[in-house]
């Protein structure tokens, strides 16, 4: 994901070789000179993390970031391994990765008194008692291919519309923004948000008869969006604001709609681990994200909704515009099961 | 195997080979037998995957799809084998890097590209609806038909190479004196090409069977998460149900599928490759 421009600044090239150099020398003096703090996250962060934040902090704190970019269950497992003897102190990863760390008892509660910016944000940011936060939350409406459809779609309700036989891409459910596929569907059956949650049961039947419309379920988004954007599909559906806006910048002829019945906020967390090393500074790490001036910077190029109050709603999502926060905790409890009458329902 | 059982000094050659194997495949593998066997009462995991319909699903597309690409490679590479082997100089040399070049494609690229030859607006759309067999434009892009097509041309040269190998140990004149005996054609194919080269043939079917029966990544992006086999199967359990004693009974069941296919085909040749 490549958010922002990649190009290394001088101050980066000078300062990495300076300290390559300073490595190879005395590795000692170095560790002993300034504080490190380790980041795990995700390797599609690695850009903004290291353009943005990164070096904010840094000047900020007087200190080292290191950010390990890979996926969320890899953080996870180093966490596990590590129990005890963390060299991480702060982790990024999805909330339902999350609520598996709090099972494990990975995770140190975030508190007011700590990270202070944790009382400026939007309700429902916060999980599990503290355990993690939300920082920005990358919201699932419907893309669509603009060469393909005159008028774009509207409603979720469109994406079962006969007349787009074959045409319609969806995400799988291993995927954690192909879950609110299965909300979206019981939205439309009637119901409140909470109770098509608990019971999936009436979501599953509608999404029965998305099927001939259904070119394919995707498991890799890429994969998803080139057929889009080449107009063998029309629309995918829930899509993700943080790739296919991205990919509406970068020139693909589709766009992303916002349906009336409103989109689903995407989990983005951010906890900070349990027996961390240098627990005060993960802490700020944590506060910095949370608050408004590094959010109003990331907000915009990665396409995401900010949690902060104070950061404006991104453009293309209007002030009416409902967004729906998933309780996680339900589907990190329920998942399995829905992964098994998918395979059973949603089979050729 | 040789009458005399005094040690043979040769088979310490193997030893290399056989003590990575065992590290990073036997243990593995011992490790992964006992997952699906420990946790929740012994084969009882077994017994609940058979137990299930859909396991039979998951069953009959693993071999279903296995078996019609072994089917549609053995039909194409058995005539390319037959070439090859008659072939000399520069053709043979032309054929044979025209089989094994494109294996140095990576896997991802070529189901990619099918992926684009395979749509609606594809080729294959367009040649056949420019014959006239299909009345409008088609798709066989995420269809088991197209699941194959793909997956056969990835693993042709697997059928091609052992039965090639195989045929160019048989003597040209075997054919000619069959025909001075007055043997048609077809009867010197059915009876004189085809048993000579069985051997390699079984050995084409193991290969391309076994590979075609465990592939993970072609079933993805070439049919997505509709076709379920037992290595997508088994991929999932791991990955995303963080079920381990599922994942390890799949691929305990495509093991056992897979070497039960080799076994049964190494006997077959051997047996045959006496008679011959």
């Amino acid at each position: 994901m490549d958010v922002l421009s990649a190009r290394p600044t001088r101050r980066s090239l000078l300062s990495g070789a300076v300290g390559a150099v300073t490595l190879i020398a005395a590795p000692s003096i170095l560790r002993a000179q300034t504080k490190e703090l380790v980041v795990g996250g995700a390797a599609g962060h690695k850009p903004w993390v290291e353009q943005v934040v990164v070096p904010a902090f840094e000047k900020k704190y007087n200190c080292k970031v290191l950010f390990e970019g890979t996926r969320s269950l890899v953080n996870l497992e180093k966490m596990q391994k590590n129990k005890g003897k963390q060299y991480m102190s702060v982790v990024q990863m999805d909330d339902p990765v999350m609520i598996l760390a709090v099972k494990e008892d990975l995770l140190d509660p975030l508190t007011p008194g700590k990270a202070p910016n944790l009382s400026q944000l939007v309700p429902g940011s916060t999980h599990m008692e503290g355990m993690w936060a939300n920082y920005l939350q990358p919201w699932l409406g419907v893309a669509y291919s603009k060469g393909a459809m005159k008028t774009p779609p509207s409603s979720w309700a469109d994406l079962f519309d006969a007349k787009y036989k074959g045409r319609i891409i969806i995400p799988s459910l291993q995927n954690t923004e192909g879950l609110p596929v299965l909300f979206a569907a019981g939205m439309l059956t009637g119901g409140t948000l909470e109770a098509i949650q608990k019971d999936t049961d009436a979501g599953f039947k509608k999404l029965a008869s998305l099927k001939p419309n259904l070119l394919t379920i995707y498991t890799q988004q890429p994969q998803a969006y080139n057929l889009l954007e080449q107009g063998e599909a029309y629309m995918i559906g829930p899509a993700m604001s943080s790739y296919a806006l991205e990919r509406k910048a970068a020139g693909a002829p589709i766009d992303l709609v916002a349906p009336k019945e409103g989109v689903f906020a995407m989990p983005s967390g951010i906890a900070v681990i349990k027996g961390a090393p240098q627990a005060e500074l993960a802490f700020a790490y944590v506060n910095e994200l949370l608050g408004a001036e590094l959010q109003e910077k990331l907000a915009g190029p990665t396409f995401s909704l900010a949690t902060n109050k104070a950061v404006p709603r991104p453009a293309g999502l209007g002030a009416d515009v409902t967004i729906h926060q998933i309780d996680w905790a339900n589907v990190a409890a329920q998942r399995n099961d829905w992964i098994k009458r998918w395979d059973r329902e949603m089979a050729i | 195997m040789s009458a005399t059982r005094r040690f043979d000094p040769i088979l310490l050659l193997a030893a290399p080979a056989v003590a990575y194997l065992t590290v990073v495949y036997g243990l593995p593998l011992l490790f992964l037998l006992g997952r699906s066997l420990l946790g929740a009462g012994g084969f009882s995991a077994f017994a609940g995957f058979f137990a299930d319909p859909f396991s039979w699903t998951v069953l009959g597309n693993t071999v279903r799809s296995a078996a019609l690409v072994t089917l549609v490679c053995l039909v194409i590479g058995y005539p390319t084998a037959l070439v090859l082997a008659r072939a000399s100089g520069f053709v043979q040399a032309a054929i044979l890097v025209a089989i094994i070049l494109p294996l140095s494609v990576g896997v991802v690229v070529k189901a990619f590209a099918w992926q684009i030859v395979l749509r609606r607006d594809g080729v294959v759309s367009q040649i056949f609806t420019g014959l006239g067999i299909w009345d409008e434009p088609q798709r066989l892009l995420f269809t088991e038909t197209g699941l194959v097509i793909g997956a056969a041309n990835i693993f042709v040269p697997f059928m091609i190479l052992p039965i090639y190998s195989v045929l160019k140990l048989v003597d040209p004149r075997l054919g000619e004196a069959a025909a001075t005996l007055g043997a048609s054609p077809v009867y010197r194919f059915f009876k004189v090409a085809i048993p000579l080269s069985l051997p390699g043939i079984i050995t084409g079917i193991a290969f391309v069977f076994s590979m075609a029966a465990s592939m993970y990544v072609i079933p993805s992006l070439v049919i997505g998460d509709r076709f379920q086999t037992l290595a997508t199967l088994t991929g999932r359990s791991f990955l995303f149900m963080r079920n381990e004693q599922l994942g390890s009974t799949t691929a305990v069941v495509l093991l056992a599928l897979t070497i039960g296919i080799v076994v049964a085909s190494s006997r077959l040749s051997r047996r045959l490759g006496g008679a011959a």
